[in-house]
């Protein structure tokens, strides 16, 4: 009888899965299976460790972390990625949990932080204690959620992404024109730090610099909405919402009022974002229209997708790579290191698979040098260029850098590193391999000349691929449970 | 009544490139049911080669070759260039992710949007860029031309119809009277079912991709002669003209051509007669397809859902 | 008066006519078959039944009161619950979760409360997960234990089918709709699947409605059978009658004439 083992598992054998066994069943139960040994051993052990536990680590790590680093640029990092964690927590539920693509979803962080600056500002003249702020805060965007949310009601999965697209472009259009109350392009300035009234208010800055009791307001607020998310999660409406992910006709034929639902998860979402744009209002004390635009929705989700979107650990996990990884992308020294690290991270995973890979690396490198020697010697300027910053030393003497490039070179370097790489893709066996060198040196080329010298697009041209190969390679993140979809 | 001839035909002009945009995603969503953020980018692109093409045979003040030809080149090598780029996204950012759930392709043309306008914004700067053909003898494509009811209709505008229209013409042929365009119905119908006829879904999808992203090309020409371009403009191009695609009634041919024109119309008349209507023409259109979606959502001609449980 | 009543039903799509003119009733407490070729309008019935689709003529009394036009969740409140043909369960939540989550129409805890896990809350909790495990016990063995933390995609086949009909029961419906409970098992599957249903209905009280295409299951639960034929009712009766109604021959394998060519 096909249910007789523990566990569910079935060895599937040379012919493949046991009569009446489900195929996808059988090859899972394999996985599991090959994840045996001390690695298993040590994943079930993590995977034994309450959430609550994880979560005490991480915030007491948070909290030492300014100890350590007395910085205020590096401090202010971190508050940026609680902001980051948070609105990845709120999109979580829309996306994550109710399976919608509202791509609407940075409106309403744009609500929340101009909301609370004309509540707390110079330019209406209110000054309202920071609480009652807060609550008006979360309830407008709550609504505009639920507001949003109505199409939702009549409409499925592309219609409902497109009407939120509209909303986005909305909003920006309003902040952008309605001078008189948002502001315009100037936006709203001089916006009011948190306090408990005009006279006792927690400063931004001590002495010019990121004052961290933001930072501990910040990390206060995010442990607050975890934990008030992880106990819905765990509700009625939890698994409402995540059945409604799953199977929205089998949920509505079990009871669960789905279109009110999906409602419910906007609104929610919203309120998150809201939250969390009052948070950056305050602190910033400035607001303006393109901070809530494009490529800050793309940035959350690439966090949201990258975490693993559903799993709410997972898409703060995203917020915590993927936002110090774009400031870090701003220094070219840094970014520098970032791509050798990158790339020698990434031979490194794909050399389980094909121990072959030591091969190209090295033959890289040798390649790399080799090149560089050449074009030395035929004409010094082509080698002349400066670096400065992590790996110099080795980029010196390995790319390719000269003092002054034609204007050609960047987009025909650009446009052929791609061309090349995809090639690579196309490829299989020892060709592969063998034009994966020439590639990877280009690559080093084009970072090192074409790339760094603009930090702004080139790190989210890295985003933008990160999203790509995430979706083609492993769509369900990092710590997304694998996914099965019904069609 | 001056007004209006020139508010119509800012509308005709508009709705026209607005509806080469649309016919680009409706295409691509009819066969891969695919809503392709990246195809605002792709025209963006096509405006930019547009603009290296035209400066390296001579730009507007100095051009090699005639007015006509220099245009028509232009406009070629445009089209040439974003329907292989509409190639290359397909196979390498949306093939791969067939079978997968529906919101996979969706995120990776997100990235995909993302990829392609930061990169043009790192090859070439943010600074806008301008055909102006205005330079060219003098500004008589735009001085020149029709004259109805004491307006000026401009050549260059008339030439932008009229090649619009043209194109239009050729895909309806195309898509109604050939072979491959029976093959491309088929499958935007029942995918499944047109593979198990003998049709090759890989190829009749490649050919959508080169038909939508050359219409988008051509857009773009049309566009930047009008108008500067710039590297941000892929977003909003691509939000109207997916507007316009779902206001015709997404996967509906002959909606695509209406829609654009519908919002072409709709924007022009706004921008004309409302009081401050250049700034808030966005938010009154909008509003009203939102509306418009929300109790039809399949558009004007699209076919309602019939849902099989 | 019967627990539920089609009276003159008719749904067409397009041109195409699905059901036309129907009339069937249950009562309480029996178990009633459908049967009828593919395409005969049977899951269609269903669909009708639960509110998915909504009819072009005629009504559907559930109680006493008329059914039409209600959304399915208000329909599966009133007392009316199913399975699907193609099996549509959570498959990413665990099998508890499954069953708890139909558990959604009779209990109140909202957001609010779930934030702050008030007692109120934290008791309906424990009712739920109560709940869902007489239901899933229903089944003996086989979904109990280990078993109730894994995700449902880890399930056999035949375990799929039950955990479907455990989470309809979740929602304490009156009348249990069951789209092909036996489809794709094997003999000795089929056999625990016709004494689950008579189970079901002897000590769960369910009036139940099943659609099924195996003959042998049909005939061991059966207190009376409906055919249907091109969304018109064919037969009705006892198996024996419904089994050698020629109409039903002819519905399934043609005309008389034809098959002795």
């Amino acid at each position: 009888m096909s249910d007789s083992t523990p566990h569910g598992f079935h060895s599937t054998g040379a012919e493949g899965p046991a009569v009446g066994q489900d195929e996808w069943v059988a090859r899972h139960a394999e996985r599991r299976i090959m994840q045996g040994g001390p690695l298993g051993k040590v994943e079930d052990r993590v995977r034994a460790v309450p959430w609550w536990a994880w979560l005490i680590l991480f915030v007491g790590l948070f909290c030492l972390f300014p100890l350590v680093e007395t910085g205020g640029y590096v401090r202010e990092v971190a508050f940026n990625t609680v902001l980051y964690m948070l609105l990845a927590l709120g999109l979580n539920i829309v996306v994550g949990w109710g399976g919608l693509l509202d791509l609407g979803y940075v409106a309403f962080y744009g609500i929340g932080a101009y909301v609370y600056a004309l509540l707390d500002s110079p330019h209406y003249h209110h000054h309202f204690p920071t609480i009652v702020s807060i609550v008006i805060v979360v309830i407008v965007g709550a609504l505009a959620g639920f507001l949003l949310g109505l199409p939702s009601w009549r409409l499925t999965g592309d219609y409902l992404a497109i009407v939120t697209l509209f909303f986005l472009q909305l909003f920006q259009t309003v902040t952008t024109n309605w001078q008189h109350v948002t502001g315009g392009p100037f936006g709203i300035l001089n916006v009011d730090p948190f306090g408990l009234d005009k006279h006792h208010q927690l400063a931004t800055q001590h002495n010019g610099v990121f004052a961290v009791s933001y930072l501990y307001v910040a990390l206060g607020i995010f442990v607050l909405v975890y934990v008030a998310l992880r106990m819905v999660n765990n509700s009625r409406t939890g698994r409402a919402w995540r059945s409604l992910r799953e199977d929205p006709l089998a949920a509505e034929a079990m009871g669960m009022p789905v279109n009110w639902l999906k409602l419910l998860s906007f609104a929610s979402g919203a309120a998150v974002a809201a939250l969390t744009g009052s948070l950056y209002a305050a602190l910033y004390g400035n607001v303006f229209p393109l901070t809530f635009y494009f490529v800050t929705l793309i940035t959350i989700y690439t966090m949201v997708i990258l975490g693993g979107s559903g799993n709410q650990a997972g898409v703060v996990l995203g917020a915590l790579i993927v936002s110090p990884l774009l400031e870090v992308l701003r220094d070219s020294g840094k970014s520098r290191i970032m791509f050798f690290v990158a790339l020698v991270a990434g031979l490194a995973l794909f050399s389980r698979r094909s121990p072959r890979i030591a091969i190209v690396a090295a033959a890289t490198l040798v390649f790399g040098f080799v090149v560089h020697a050449i074009c030395s010697a035929i004409n010094g300027s082509w080698v002349a260029g400066e670096h400065h910053g992590g790996f110099a030393g080795f980029v010196d003497h390995w790319v390719v850098a000269p003092d002054q490039m034609a204007r050609w070179i960047a987009p025909a370097s650009y446009v052929g590193v791609i061309c090349i790489a995809l090639v690579v893709a196309l490829l299989s066996g020892w060709k592969r391999l063998a034009l994966l060198v020439p590639t990877l040196y280009l690559a080093a080329f084009v970072w090192e000349n074409v790339m760094l010298s603009k930090p702004e697009p080139a790190r989210y041209i890295v985003l933008g691929v990160i999203l790509i190969v995430l979706m083609i390679l492993r769509p369900n993140g990092l710590l997304g449970e694998r996914r099965v979809e019904i069609v | 009544m001056q007004n209006f001839i020139q508010y119509t035909v800012d509308g005709l002009t508009l709705g026209s490139v607005y509806a080469l945009i649309a016919l680009g995603y409706t295409l691509v969503y009819g066969v891969l049911k695919l809503l392709n953020f990246a195809h605002g980018d792709v025209f963006m692109v096509g405006t930019f080669v547009g603009y290296g093409v035209l400066q390296e045979l001579g730009g507007p003040m100095n051009p090699k070759v005639p007015i006509w030809l220099l245009i028509t080149l232009v406009t070629l090598a445009s089209m040439a260039v974003t329907a292989g780029l509409g190639v290359v996204i397909e196979r390498f950012a949306y093939r791969p992710l067939r079978d997968a759930p529906r919101i996979a392709p969706l995120i990776s043309a997100l990235g995909v949007s993302f990829f392609l306008s930061n990169s043009m914004q790192l090859l070439f700067g943010a600074t806008p860029r301008n055909y102006d053909l205005f330079e060219y003898h003098g500004g008589s494509l735009y001085l020149r031309g029709l004259h109805i009811a004491g307006v000026t209709v401009p050549l260059l505008r008339i030439i932008t119809i009229v090649a619009a229209f043209v194109l239009m013409v050729i895909l309806w042929f195309l898509v109604n009277k050939t072979r491959t365009g029976k093959a491309m119905r088929a499958t935007s119908y029942d995918r499944e079912a047109a593979a198990m006829m003998g049709i090759d879904i890989d190829r009749v999808i490649v050919f959508t991709f080169i038909l939508g992203s050359a219409l988008a090309g051509a857009a773009g020409v049309m566009f930047a002669l009008r108008v500067p371009t710039n590297v941000s403009i892929g977003f909003i191009a691509g939000l109207k003209g997916f507007i316009a695609a779902v206001v015709g009634g997404i996967g509906s041919i002959p909606g695509a051509m209406l829609g654009g024109l519908v919002l072409g119309f709709a924007e022009s008349y706004v921008q004309g007669y409302v009081p401050n209507g250049t700034q808030w023409s966005d938010l009154y259109v909008f509003s009203g397809l939102v509306l418009l979606m929300i109790f039809r959502h399949q558009g004007l001609l699209g076919r309602p859902d019939i849902r099989k449980v | 008066m019967s627990l539920l009543a089609l009276q003159d039903v008719s749904l067409s799509f397009g041109g195409l006519k699905v059901v036309d003119g129907l009339d069937l009733h249950v009562d309480e407490g029996e178990i009633v078959s459908v049967i009828g070729p593919n395409g005969a309008g049977k899951t269609t019935l269903f669909n009708l039944i639960t509110g998915i689709y909504e009819p072009d003529g005629g009504d559907i009394v559930f109680d006493d009161k008329s059914i039409v036009g209600l959304e399915p969740h208000q329909i599966s409140r009133r007392g009316i619950s199913r399975t699907f043909q193609t099996l549509r369960l959570f498959l990413n939540m665990s099998v508890k979760e499954n069953v708890m989550a139909a558990c959604y129409g009779h209990t109140k805890a909202g957001i609010f409360r779930s934030m702050v896990r008030t007692p109120g809350m934290r008791r309906e909790e424990r009712q739920i997960e109560d709940l869902a495990r007489t239901r899933l016990e229903f089944f003996g063995q086989r979904l109990m234990g280990y078993r109730w933390d894994q995700p449902a995609y880890s399930l056999s086949y035949a375990n799929r089918r039950r955990l479907e009909i455990a989470r309809a029961t979740a929602t304490n419906p009156r009348l249990l709709l069951l789209d092909e409970p036996a489809a794709g098992m094997n003999p000795a599957e089929t056999h625990e699947i016709t004494e689950l249903i008579g189970k079901l209905r002897d000590d769960g009280g369910y009036t139940i409605l099943v659609i099924e295409h195996d003959m042998h299951v049909v005939e061991g639960i059966s207190d009376r059978v409906v055919a249907l034929d091109h969304g018109v009712k064919i037969a009705e009766g006892s198996f024996e009658q419904v089994a050698t109604d020629e109409k039903v021959v002819e519905a399934y394998l043609g005309l008389k004439t034809t098959a002795t060519k």
